[in-house]
């Protein structure tokens, strides 16, 4: 057991690092709602109320004829032996089964609002995609980004669920959605997104909400988060997740894009610090010479069970992201490394990752 | 009720040679490790639950001190997902479900309804170290690697963990068999060893409760014996049951393991209720209010129970018919439970209540319970589930049921039966004040979690999103309160072995059989065959003169 007590040291900031804490409602149970579920919040205060006043009733009975009726003496005897009283009975049978019938009907109708997926939501399809532990998002237009998603205000979505590997949830609690993602098949979840607040003049129409996976996943199970951005239709022209550096854009920009996607996708496998991790670290893959050039180093790899030495180059990095199982590094001779599909044609991104495992290096 | 002869007042007279009681018949280990008698395997099951209950309790305290910090205190992620895991398959294979049957269940069953022993003394034995060889191998398990599936052993999660699965499945399937063989032995005893003019509506609650358990075991368990085989299985040999990748569905691993559980739930809950419809009737000197009506409950609750399984799965995608079916189906289940609520309350009114530890202990629960079960009604609708499923909501809904009730009734039991286990008091001022702390503990721990629960904290996390900081705090707290109260009760129970004053003949005044044999039993149980004249819980019956004379 001992070995539980030393801890890891987190890598980076969590994902959430900058979402601000959601609004919560004026009785301090739910955060504000953000979608137009409002049944769920009824229902609930209703049933919280009813709750209420069986509680009071029962606990309140109970502790009055605990004081008034105690024993005071060891062979007091009770001032009643009734054993039974059938009106009494049937009226607490009938009057909780009305209102479990009435909890029962209301909250079906409210989960049919929120398993139908309405025309408008059809139209704005959205795929999301969770793997251990990340969230992929892809839009209407076939574009794409990770563990962040933009969504219009007043506009009904629909996400497409779609699981890599195992089972996963999809949860949004200002949303008040939530759908297991099951691997081998495809669910949906719908909501309309809305502004929690007013906005100041001037400001900007965004809020952002927190995503969970709320299906135990495994290891960074609870780091499996990702941004939603409700944000207004002038915004959403803009794509703003659609801005990943360009060629001939400034290194530093693609270092910091690369970064940031690495973060959200990388890091839970593989460490920058040397650390041992569910794959081999990047650090120290290339050195910087005192010219300023990258050099690779020599590394022990296995190729269809042969053991040979290469020198670390881009191309082995761009091979070993795109095609993981082809070349393995000596020490994780298993592999394992989830396929990225939809990076293979996309060089724009490769490009930023690629700069920033060579801003790793050593000088 | 009363036995034709008055075996209480005549048993202790000539006190210079110890009385012959079962725990002084025979001695050395062989008359203990290979006894048959259902009181002394009792006292080995009281002694494996508890064990097994503080590892439980270590676990979850590791796990809330680790939660101190949105970024944790103590593990890496990958530790703090096997801590959590331990807490939940020890407190629910080893702990609540064997708890009450195999301890409490185990020494008053028979003497409740007047037999010399369970049916099958053997399979008794047997259930005990099938008990045994689970926690072996349970343990094992943690030394083979560990297990970080969570206790529900989600697929295709557990089919791909490199952890030790296979080992805490098996674990898990030979507990069932244990818990099975409990079951059978209980069914029979109740069937066929009832003393003469025991009928079945003079049995006391909580052989009601136990015989209706005992049906679950019997039926449910082997579903989960068939799941866990089938997840080892599957790992060993990839046969594609629930492997999606082999063509598999990992949504049937839910139907089959909730099958079980959520009966499951009731094989935990039901003995608890037996003991508490004992206890608020004994403590109150008054007949349970509603007797007939209790007792066809747990009927009601054992067969509705086969039958809401999907109501932990109302997000899993399953049809819309399912949702109406399982979310209607669950609302029925809720008001046999009400009526046992009410009917408990209905008994200490007017009643003559003794405020001693046991009745404290039950008056927690039916505060406790109440909480428990109205937020269960909150979780059934479905829309509202859809939002607080797989939140701390939930934990902290089965925690109010597991922890806050089942362990209280199973802590209240354990003082109400303590004289009669051992011929030994606790002291009951230490009791009231354990009482009281684990009582407050309890609440401090699981109300912060309601409300970051319905607030969207996701459950089974190892860090958070620090906006629920404090809440996890408070909880911390408690939770350390909590310790406290259990390490004192563990304390004082303990030095009543040691040094505790003697119990009475009759301790709290009880009228059911166990309350008719001297204390401790004797080997047999009854010095006389019992007969059974009065109906159950008949409090004009009681022997005030030969109580009186026991009190000076």
């Amino acid at each position: 057991m001992i070995h539980y007590l030393i801890q890891d040291p987190p890598q980076d900031p969590p994902k959430w690092d900058g979402v601000p804490a959601p609004d919560i409602d004026q009785f301090g149970q739910f955060p504000k709602l953000a979608s137009t579920f409002h049944d769920v919040d009824g229902l609930f205060y209703f049933t919280y109320a009813v709750c209420i006043f069986f509680f009071v009733l029962i606990t309140g009975v109970l502790l009055y004829s605990v004081v008034a009726h105690r024993r005071k003496t060891w062979d007091q005897k009770p001032l009643s032996n009734v054993t039974h009283n059938t009106p009494l009975e049937v009226v607490w049978t009938l009057i909780p089964l009305v209102l479990v019938m009435i909890m029962f009907a209301w909250g079906f109708k409210g989960s049919l609002d929120m398993t139908v997926v309405p025309h408008e939501a059809h139209l704005n399809t959205y795929k999301a995609t969770a793997k251990q532990w990340s969230w992929q998002f892809t839009y209407p237009d076939g574009t794409t980004s990770y563990d962040e998603v933009w969504v219009e205000a007043g506009k009904p979505v629909q996400f497409i669920l779609e699981s890599k590997d195992v089972l996963h949830a999809f949860y949004v609690p200002a949303m008040r959605v939530k759908r297991d993602v099951v691997p081998g098949r495809y669910q949906s979840a719908w909501f309309e997104p809305h502004f929690t607040k007013e906005f100041a003049e001037g400001e900007p129409r965004e809020q952002t909400f927190h995503l969970f996976c709320a299906e135990y996943c495994g290891l960074d199970h609870s780091r499996m988060y990702a941004k939603v951005h409700v944000v207004d239709a002038e915004t959403m022209a803009k794509t703003p997740w659609n801005l990943v550096p360009k060629p001939e854009d400034p290194i530093e920009d693609k270092i910091a894009y690369g970064k940031q996607f690495a973060n959200a996708q990388c890091l839970s496998c593989h460490s920058t610090n040397g650390a041992p991790g569910v794959g081999p670290t990047w650090k120290g893959l290339f050195t910087k010479d005192a010219d300023g050039n990258y050099v690779g180093r020599q590394r022990d790899v296995l190729e269809g069970g042969q053991k040979k030495t290469i020198t670390v180059d881009d191309a082995y990095i761009l091979e070993s992201i795109k095609e993981p199982m082809k070349k393995l590094a000596a020490e994780f001779p298993n592999g394992g490394m989830s396929n990225f599909d939809s990076l293979k044609d996309d060089e724009a991104r490769l490009a930023c990752i690629l700069a920033y495992i060579k801003s790793l290096a050593d000088n | 009720m009363t036995t034709n002869t008055p075996a209480v007042a005549t048993a202790t007279p000539e006190t210079q040679a110890p009385r012959e009681t079962y725990l002084n018949c025979s001695s050395g280990f062989m008359s203990w490790a290979g006894t048959l008698d259902h009181k002394r395997i009792g006292i080995m099951y009281l002694v494996g639950v508890g064990i097994a209950f503080l590892a439980g309790g270590l676990f979850a305290l590791l796990v809330r001190l680790h939660l101190w910090e949105p970024e944790g205190l103590l593990f890496s992620n990958l530790d703090y997902n096997q801590v959590f895991t331990l807490h939940g398959a020890f407190m629910v294979f080893l702990f609540v479900i064997p708890a009450i049957p195999g301890s409490i269940g185990n020494m008053v069953l028979p003497l409740m309804v007047g037999a010399k022993d369970v049916a099958l003394p053997r399979l008794n034995l047997l259930s005990f170290y099938l008990w045994l060889t689970g926690a072996i191998l349970a343990t094992l398990a943690i030394v083979l690697g560990g297990f970080d599936t969570g206790w529900t052993f989600y697929a295709p999660y557990s089919l791909y963990t490199d952890k030790a699965v296979v080992t805490i499945g098996l674990a898990v399937f030979v507990l069932g068999f244990s818990s099975i063989f409990t079951g059978l032995n209980f069914i029979v005893t109740v069937h066929k060893l009832r003393a003469p003019g025991m009928t079945w509506f003079r049995m006391p609650l909580m052989v009601w409760a136990l015989y209706s358990t005992s049906i679950l075991q019997v039926l449910a368990t082997p579903v989960l014996g068939i799941t866990v085989l089938l997840v080892a299985f599957e790992r060993l040999y990839h046969i594609g049951i629930f492997d999606p990748r082999l063509g598999g569905d990992p949504v049937l691993f839910e139907h089959f393991f909730w099958f079980y559980s959520h009966p499951a739930v009731y094989i935990m809950v039901l003995p608890a209720f037996g003991i508490i419809s004992e206890l608020v009737s004994v403590h109150s000197r008054k007949p349970l209010f509603g007797y007939k009506l209790i007792a066809f409950s747990s009927l009601a609750i054992a067969i509705i129970s086969f039958l809401v399984w999907g109501h932990h799965m109302f997000t899993s995608g399953q049809s819309t018919y399912a949702m109406f079916a399982f979310s209607f189906l669950t609302f029925f289940v809720a008001i046999p439970t009400a009526i046992k609520e009410f009917s408990w309350v209905a008994t200490v009114w007017k009643g003559s209540v003794a405020l001693n530890s046991p009745m404290l202990y039950a008056l927690a629960f039916l505060i406790i319970f109440a909480i428990g079960g109205l937020t269960g009604v909150i979780l059934g609708t479905l829309n509202v589930n859809l939002h607080l499923h797989d939140t701390y909501f939930v934990v902290a809904h089965f925690h109010y049921v597991m922890m806050g009730s089942i362990s209280l009734a199973f802590f209240a039991g354990l003082h109400h039966w303590w004289p009669k286990m051992f011929g030994k008091m606790y002291s009951e001022t230490l009791a009231k004040i354990a009482c009281l702390i684990i009582f407050v503990g309890f609440n401090m721990t699981f109300i912060p979690q309601f409300i970051m629960g319905s607030r969207g904290m996701p459950r089974r996390y190892a860090t958070y999103v620090p906006e629920f900081e404090p809440f996890h705090q408070a909880s911390t707290i408690g939770a350390i309160i909590l310790g406290c109260g259990v390490a004192l009760m563990v304390f004082y129970l303990l030095q009543s072995l040691l040094s505790g004053k003697k119990a009475k003949e009759n301790q709290w005044g009880g009228v059911t059989l166990d309350w008719h044999t001297p204390t401790p039993p004797p080997h047999l149980n009854f010095d006389h065959e019992p007969k059974v004249v009065h109906e159950v819980y008949d409090y004009s019956t009681l022997d005030y003169e030969s109580m009186q004379r026991d009190a000076t």
